[in-house]
């Protein structure tokens, strides 16, 4: 699963109208964070249908992409970070998910794979 | 007889001038009660004006004069001789009416079909006019000069985009008149009915006209809508489109100097400036009967060049418009053209040719904020790559204008678009 990067205008109305396409095409939000500079920001979220989500996207002339990023388990957090630490990874970003897990979006996403493997850390996507 | 005009020497295009010029003035003196009145209080008989150096000593005529006179002041002929009357938006006060005879439509015909030719069209080009019709002379102009070379044309007028683009296809329309900001539109609108202008239209040539346009605007037009695109220059009271075109050169638009002397002028003291200076141009219509205009005040702003021409045209050159004088904004006693934003931002990856310019003041202090609007090829999931962009864009116009604007970024399809001339500039002052 991979994470949806949207650009919206920082005003009131304009998330309403992401969440409405959304809705509309029957895609569900997994998990979801906001980064706000000035009159603009980037809405991060997980959606349940990428596919899906694409073309309802595109339609709406939104501009987005997709990234990967790793979805753990949050009981797990300190070892995560002491591992990825020892190991010169960096946590760009991070935001709660439903259900006790948290989304990392890390520099090195093959090597933070690898780290979380071998130390037994489960990556659930 | 078309393309000997084109192709008239320097020679003998000063030589034409300087005749026309004399011929107009008597007649102008004689027949026109509004040139008799000005030359009679400026102490000025038509025998001092010789030849174009002369000029200088006879006023400007401005817009004013033309609402002032209304409807048909202005005339130098008879008024069983007009055939046609055409008029610009009154927003403010009287409109300003422009009069033709049936020699000064036939003119305009041949000039337009010269700026065709010019762009490479020949008689089996079929050219779709999407210009207005009707009382802007857009329309009628370019109809004219595809009719008068004997080309197929279809007079789609402005508006219902997808029969437009509809009858591009079915048509197999190879030349498109338009302005360029509908012609953006309509490239946009192509690809949203699937269609690829490239890949699936016959677009050899694109004459775009009637608001100032870039050069990384006719880098967006040629890479997704027409093989080559070309400025045309006109104004309804110089008959309307057909007074300059591009060549394949593209290095400025040749006047048809055979019909209208070209000055530049500065702007605020009148002073004629020399080649290659940048000031207003004033134009005195030479072969025009019904309503010639003697040293009209455009309110365009560029630069003229007599140097020769690749393409061989003797014709001089006037530089892309780069602003007017009444669109030009003054912030904070800068003055501040549009196109110049428009250089930068299409100039960047990641933002799209449609902006918006929106004025105020706080306080003593004017604020220029220039809304930009991302393009859907934007592809990042990090705030720090559009603050960088935005800030990009920021220092960049600040280098170009001289004075800092701030840029707020919107939406894909956000901003206001129009299908005739952009409305981009939002002056909220109050002055």
């Amino acid at each position: 699963m991979r994470q949806f990067s949207i650009f919206l205008e920082n005003k009131p109305g304009r998330l309403a109208s992401l969440i409405d396409v959304l809705a509309k095409n029957g895609i569900n939000v997994l998990a979801m964070g906001i980064a706000e500079a000035g009159n603009y920001g980037i809405v991060r979220c997980l959606l349940d249908n990428e596919e899906r989500a694409m073309t309802a996207l595109k339609d709406a002339n939104m501009a987005m992409n997709l990234v990967d990023v790793l979805i753990l388990e949050l009981k797990d957090i300190k070892a995560i970070v002491k591992k990825l630490e020892a190991n010169a990874v960096n946590i760009d970003y991070a935001y709660t998910m439903d259900g006790g897990k948290i989304v990392f979006k890390v520099n090195d996403i093959d090597k933070a794979k690898a780290v979380l493997s071998e130390n037994g850390i489960k990556v659930l996507n | 007889m078309m393309r000997s005009m084109r192709s008239l020497s320097r020679h003998e295009i000063v030589k034409l001038q300087d005749d026309r010029l004399r011929k107009l003035v008597k007649r102008a003196y004689e027949s026109s009660p509004f040139y008799r009145k000005r030359f009679d209080d400026s102490k000025i008989k038509p025998e001092d004006i010789r030849s174009k150096k002369d000029l200088a000593k006879v006023p400007f005529t401005i817009k004013e004069d033309l609402r002032d006179n209304y409807p048909l002041g202005m005339l130098a002929v008879e008024r069983s001789k007009i055939v046609r009357m055409h008029a610009s938006s009154g927003t403010t006060g009287n409109p300003t009416v422009v009069a033709y005879t049936k020699k000064d439509i036939e003119a305009w015909a041949e000039l337009n079909a010269r700026c065709l030719e010019t762009c490479g069209v020949s008689s089996n080009d079929v050219v779709q006019v999407s210009y207005g019709y009707g009382l802007f002379t857009g329309g009628l102009g370019l109809h004219y000069g595809a009719e008068y070379m004997g080309a197929k044309v279809i007079p789609a007028s402005t508006g219902n985009t997808k029969r437009q683009i509809k009858l591009m296809k079915d048509l197999g329309t190879t030349v498109i008149c338009c302005t360029p900001s509908y012609a953006l539109f309509l490239a946009e609108s192509a690809k949203e009915e699937g269609i690829d202008p490239k890949r699936h239209l016959k677009l050899k040539a694109g004459v775009f006209g009637a608001e100032p346009w870039s050069e990384t605007t006719r880098k967006v037009l040629e890479e997704t809508f027409v093989e080559s695109a070309y400025d045309i220059y006109g104004m309804s009271e110089l008959n309307g489109p057909g007074v300059a075109i591009e060549c394949k050169a593209k290095d400025g638009l040749h006047v048809w100097e055979d019909n209208y002397i070209v000055e530049i002028i500065d702007p605020n003291t009148g002073e004629v400036l020399e080649n290659g200076e940048k000031g207003e141009m004033v134009v005195t219509t030479i072969n025009k009967e019904g309503m010639p205009l003697l040293r009209y005040r455009t309110r365009d702003i560029t630069i003229l060049n007599d140097d020769p021409c690749d393409c061989g045209m003797a014709h001089s050159r006037i530089k892309k418009i780069l602003g007017r004088t009444d669109d030009m904004l003054k912030i904070r006693g800068i003055c501040v053209f549009p196109s110049q934003i428009e250089e930068v931002l299409s100039s960047y990856e990641g933002v799209t040719p449609f902006y918006q310019l929106v004025v105020d003041r706080e306080g003593p202090l004017d604020r220029l904020l220039i809304r930009v609007e991302i393009s859907e090829d934007f592809k990042s999931d990090r705030l720090t790559d559009i603050v960088d962009l935005q800030k990009r864009l920021e220092d960049e116009i600040k280098e170009a204008l001289s004075i800092s604007a701030s840029v707020e970024l919107a939406e894909p399809k956000k901003l206001p678009r129009s299908e005739g001339k952009a409305q981009r500039v939002v002056d909220l002052r109050k002055i």
